[in-house]
């Protein structure tokens, strides 16, 4: 087991080194400059030339590569253009909140993902049917700052029992949560059934119905065992796509994420800043992957890597 | 394990079969079998019936769109800036004065090709990469599927605004940014498929009679992910347009004036309190076409089921 | 799954609500008068004015300059003693001498002395400090070659007595004193700023100034809080804590605004709803509105091709309809603009003349200039950012035969791309910094500032003027000349376009009373003076 997260964690290497040169390569191709930008709308010519000079950036590219890779070997990634903090001190600060953020979408996700999907599979074709599967795909079909917006209408607004915006409480979690685990709740919906079906159809099933067990005890012992495996798959993608919808939900709700840093980051052409984040993000997404195959094997004894 | 029948009737002109008439007349038989069980298997499931039929009631609005908007989707007039809905403008104006349902009913055309052309791109980049790297394996997989890697693990909203960055934002860039996010999640799928498939002996013995590779993978195995495919597609097309709007919320979708729905509700939403119908509708329409693309994909895969299982 | 794992499962969902409510803050329960605002969309970057352009709002609550403009009637203002009571200039305009105010504390209850001003200006002027406002005092002799790293400090900043110091200027710049009074000339303290190093500015308890507020709190990307400074020079102020909040979106400022969980919103943010808190009865009373001493105008980039003909250049100032954009986008609330000045600028000329809306010149200059049948162009816009005013001037030239596409960059694009002067059109506002016609004419028509904004104006005779003005010491003689440049810029050569100049709106909450629109009517603005006052 311990070999076998190793060799995931080496193999994260190459992906890691292939996402930053992307990033640099992209980054330095896009019109614009960190340095004018400092200065918007009062520009000094001259003060921007002598800056530019100073920082270095009118190295080749290949140069200021290597010195960022050098340099993110020791662990530093480097000062922020625009924050003017280390990008390290940055993504610590702002990574709580953003998992915080993540887990309580998780979490949502599968109280009304999984509820769902088991409904959904076992009363197939009817209306409950429909109607849970509807609920849950309905977050996988509004864009969140359309249902985050009309959440925050409708439930600070309009009812007063929730705060608009802000991240200084545990109340201020519910609903960027529930609008971000809505959008995976489809997702988990979608597998649990499926799954749910699949494992339904199986012969031992049909034994234990046929030895005269109740219908639903049937469902939970045998059949949901088995469906848990591919909800602990999915979690892997979950950890993706949940920081990729971050990004919108954390501008909605003025959550200082990451992904608020990564976005502020591209706008401002802040390569340190968003070398450091993109390569965070991913990195998350690896540990996030080797977790589930972690589990995988721990849930199913009959699954063992090498 | 492969469903013999369905193998066979997409393979009507496989060049291992001899007996090709007398394989014709059965297979149409069965051809024909296949068709009247799956579409009687949809029947059942009214839900992805109706989002099929909502599916067809847009595209066709989509393609009729001018004769069916009232006015003008570009035209500004002042003196109508945010009126409520009433008999001359169904769903109200904007800050413009231009009227929503026309607006709306073009954005269809939008919101269809958002959905439908970087979809069909990102399936074909996928189904190629996906082929060549399961079949030949080796250097080839590993350089793909490392490439693959390294485009799921990007948060992908973040690569679409880099990207947009790059090419500027129109259109086009969105379809071109959506497309190079989307392909390697299908790729993974065709890949593992090919991979299983590789291992059977009809593919076996396709090579010992010395058919060639790229005949192979387009006659015998990319027909058996074909339904595997078709869902992938309809489930992938609303992601599609949701990335859209995403885009447009940040800045780089499509840009005003061009009627999309994303954008219509990312600039609506400033007027939320004062004028809600404005980015209201057109977030109501992209909810409806989103479920009924998610509702008719689930159905299919329902349906197709049987056929997906290697 | 049988007992163990279940229990492996029970502990580790009871660990993430752990976690969940490890991260929920302790909320004090207090009676503190606190004043709540949006402090802007993004991050601030520095609290220190001299390494920052633009934001300001946070330096003008926690440092003092020497001198402070204030607003004496609507739409007028003055320079007043801040923390210089009073200076003396020199005929010639060479020598400025500053009375310090005596028993000034800093935050850290050190006295403000000469050599505090002495130290600021050297710092700024430092190759070592990196900062970006150096032009505010580049003027100053000796502040160049100290920058050049020719000298070790600069010459012409001499400490008379503890309390006096002593500036004198390479030539006479007039504008000095009103630059004085600008935010990037905050007067730092020596001990506590060296102290700080390169944290002074982003660590709050070490950026220290003289200010009514001090920086207590700095959460990136959130918020940064201010408090009351007990013994502020004028008086502590009359609100004990102010948090700025970053919100990044429009629409949940608004509902945060509705929802009083923050106490005033500024309608510059969404200027689509002035009608609605007008009209209100809720809000209607709340409204506190204020002249902005600025132009909203539309650059023209005479380095694309057909704007370097005049012609083309007065056939788009007759294009545009502004007074429909007036009323019908900003709902009357300012006035036309016809050159360069802004009403309640030093030097504001109330006679000029109308630029006409006259579509038919329009078409009869642009046949003159040889395109009977028009042209092709583009107008350049932030994506993303509101482009009402683009979207409407689009229909009025293509009326005329101008037919324009709307290109949208980002802002790191825009700003890079206008740097190198081939921004295409676009419009913009500029606020005055500091009230002298200096800040208008220098900062768009000069030959050093011209490319770097695009316009590309090229009339040396003008551009040499606009220089000369700076030397004049007697201000009718300045005055006067600046208005003659103006004509020339505007209506000879066709320059700009001004559109007008509207007043900024801010809504506050009922509990929120005294609060003022700045004299320049910025966002970023001082708010001693606010008074909280709970029911």
């Amino acid at each position: 087991m311990a070999k076998f997260i190793f060799k995931r964690l080496l193999s994260a290497i190459p992906i890691l080194l292939g996402v930053s040169l992307i990033i640099f390569i992209l980054l330095n191709v896009v019109p614009g400059d960190p340095i004018t930008l400092m200065f918007k709308e009062h520009i000094y010519p001259e003060v921007i030339e002598r800056l530019r000079r100073e920082m270095h950036l009118d190295d080749p590219a290949y140069i200021r590569y290597f010195r960022f890779i050098w340099d993110a070997l020791h662990g530093n990634f480097g000062i922020s253009y625009k924050l003017n903090r280390p990008v390290t001190y940055l993504l610590l600060n702002a990574f709580p909140r953003t998992l915080v953020l993540a887990l309580s979408a998780a979490v949502f996700s599968w109280i009304v993902g999984i509820p769902a999907g088991i409904l959904s599979a076992v009363k197939q074709y009817s209306i409950e049917d429909y109607f849970f599967m509807g609920f849950a795909l309905c977050g996988v079909s509004m864009p969140v700052f359309w249902s985050g917006l009309l959440f925050q209408y409708i439930f600070a607004l309009k009812l007063g029992w929730l705060p608009v915006a802000g991240y200084a409480g545990v109340k201020y979690y519910i609903m960027p949560a529930i609008v971000l685990g809505w959008s995976s709740a489809g997702t988990i919906a979608r597998l649990t059934r499926s799954s749910l079906l699949e494992v339904m159809q199986n012969d031992y099933i049909r034994t234990a119905r046929a030895k005269g067990l109740r219908e639903l005890p049937v469902i939970f012992r045998h059949a949901l065992k088995n469906s848990i495996l591919p909800v602990v798959t999915i979690m892997a993608i979950q950890v993706a796509s949940l920081l990729s919808g971050s990004i919108i939900t954390e501008s909605v709700f003025g959550i200082p994420g990451i992904g608020r840093i990564a976005v502020g980051a591209i706008q401002s052409r802040d390569m340190p800043l968003l070398q450091g984040s993109v390569i965070f993000a991913t990195f998350l997404v690896i540990i996030g992957n080797i977790i589930a195959d972690v589990a995988y094997a721990f849930i199913d004894p009959r699954i063992r890597y090498d | 394990m492969i469903d013999g029948r369905y193998n066979k009737i997409l393979n009507v002109n496989s060049e291992i079969n001899k007996n090709n008439i007398e394989l014709k007349e059965s297979d149409e038989l069965r051809r024909d079998n296949v068709l009247k069980e799956v579409t009687n298997t949809f029947k059942k499931n009214k839900i992805a019936v109706i989002g099929l039929f909502f599916i067809i009631f847009l595209l066709l609005i989509a393609i009729f769109a001018p004769y069916i908007a009232p006015y003008d989707p570009y035209a500004v007039n002042l003196d109508l800036q945010f009126s409520k809905p009433n008999i001359r403008n169904w769903v109200g104006t904007d800050v413009f004065g231009r009227d929503i349902l026309s607006r709306i009913i073009f954005g269809t055309r939008i919101s269809m090709l958002i959905g439908l052309i970087p979809t069909f791109i990102s399936m074909i980049i996928g189904i190629i990469l996906g082929l060549l790297s399961g079949y030949y394996g080796g250097k080839t997989d590993f350089i793909i599927m490392r490439i693959a890697d390294i485009v799921l693990a990007f948060p992908s909203l973040l690569l679409a605004m880099v990207i947009m960055y790059t090419l500027g934002a129109s259109l086009l860039n969105i379809f071109i940014a959506l497309s190079i996010v989307r392909w390697a999640g299908i790729s993974r799928v065709v890949r593992s498929q090919t991979l299983s498939l590789k291992k059977m002996e009809f593919i076996e013995a396709s090579k010992a009679i010395g058919v060639k590779n790229w005949n192979i993978m387009w006659r015998h195995i990319f027909p058996n992910c074909i339904p595997n495919l078709l869902v992938l597609f309809t489930l992938n097309i609303p992601g599609a347009i949701l990335s859209e709007a995403s885009l447009s919320f940040l800045g780089v979708g499509a840009q005003p004036p061009t009627p999309s729905w994303g954008l219509m509700i990312s600039r609506g939403k400033e007027f939320l309190l004062s004028a809600p119908w404005v980015s209201i509708f057109p977030g109501v329409l992209i909810l409806i076409i989103t479920l009924a693309f998610n509702f008719f994909g689930d159905g299919l895969r329902d349906v197709l089921d049987p056929y997906m299982k290697y | 799954m049988n007992k163990r794992r279940f229990k492996f499962f029970s502990v580790m969902v009871l660990c993430l609500m752990l976690i969940l409510i490890a991260f929920c803050p302790i909320q004090a329960a207090n009676k503190e008068r606190v004043f709540t605002y949006i402090l802007d969309t993004e991050d601030q970057e520095t609290a220190d004015p001299q390494m920052t352009t633009w934001a300001y709002t946070i330096p003008m609550n926690i440092f003092d300059g020497l001198v402070r403009a204030d607003t004496i009637a609507p739409g007028q203002s003055d320079l007043v003693p801040a923390l210089a009571e009073s200076w003396e200039i020199s005929d010639d305009g060479l020598v400025y001498t500053f009375h310090l105010r005596k028993g000034v504390k800093f935050h850290n209850g050190e006295e403000l002395e000469a050599d505090d001003v002495l130290f600021t200006i050297n710092r700024m002027m430092d190759p070592k400090t990196k900062a970006l406002n150096t032009d505010f005092y580049d003027m100053i002799k000796g502040a160049k070659e100290c920058l050049n790293g020719e000298a070790d400090s600069v010459e012409g900043v001499k400490v008379l007595d503890d309390y006096t110091v002593q500036i004198t200027l390479e030539e006479a710049f007039s504008p000095f004193l009103a630059l004085l009074a600008a935010p990037p000339c905050a007067i730092f303290n020596r001990k506590a700023t060296t102290e700080a190093g390169s944290n002074f500015g982003l660590i709050p308890k070490k950026t220290i100034g003289t200010g009514p507020f001090k920086l207590t709190s700095w959460t990136v990307n959130e918020e940064m809080t201010v408090e009351a400074f007990d013994d502020y020079y004028r008086g502590r102020a009359k609100v004990d804590k102010m948090v700025g909040k970053i919100i990044p979106d429009i629409a949940t400022a608004r509902m945060l605004f509705e929802n009083a969980e923050v106490d005033v919103f500024d309608c510059d943010f969404a200027r689509s709803q002035i009608p609605y808190f007008l009209e209100s009865e809720k809000w209607s009373k709340q409204v506190v509105s204020g002249p902005r001493v600025g132009v909203f105008y539309y650059c023209i980039n005479e380095s694309i091709k057909p704007w370097d003909d005049v012609r083309v250049r007065k056939a788009f100032q007759c294009a545009v309809d502004r007074k429909i954009i007036l009323d019908k986008i900003y709902h009357g609330q300012g006035i036309l603009a016809n050159g360069i000045m802004p009403k309640g600028l030093v030097g504001y000329n109330p006679d000029l003349e109308e630029i006409q809306y006259d579509p038919e010149k329009a078409k009869e200059l642009l046949t003159e200039a040889g395109y009977p049948n028009g042209f092709d162009s583009e107008i350049a816009i932030i994506s993303g950012t509101t482009s009402t005013r683009d979207e409407l001037v689009q229909p009025m030239l293509a009326n005329v035969g101008i037919r324009v596409k709307i290109k949208s960059l980002d802002s790191a694009a825009y700003y890079g791309t206008r740097r190198e002067g081939k921004l295409p059109m676009y419009t913009n506002v500029w606020s005055a910094d500091f009230n002298d016609p200096d800040n208008f004419f220098y900062t768009f028509f000069s030959k050093k500032n011209t490319a770097a904004r695009s316009f590309n104006y090229n009339n040396p005779e003008v551009q040499d003027e606009i220089l000369r003005a700076r030397r004049i010491v007697d201000p009718k003689e300045r005055i006067a000349l600046y208005q003659e440049l103006e004509k020339k810029i505007v209506y000879e050569d066709a320059a700009w376009l001004p559109l007008f100049s509207l007043d900024h709106l801010f809504v506050v909450q009922p509990k929120v009373k005294n609060f003022k629109v700045a004299w320049n009517g910025w966002s970023s603005m001082p708010f001693y003076g606010i008074e909280i006052i709970d029911k």
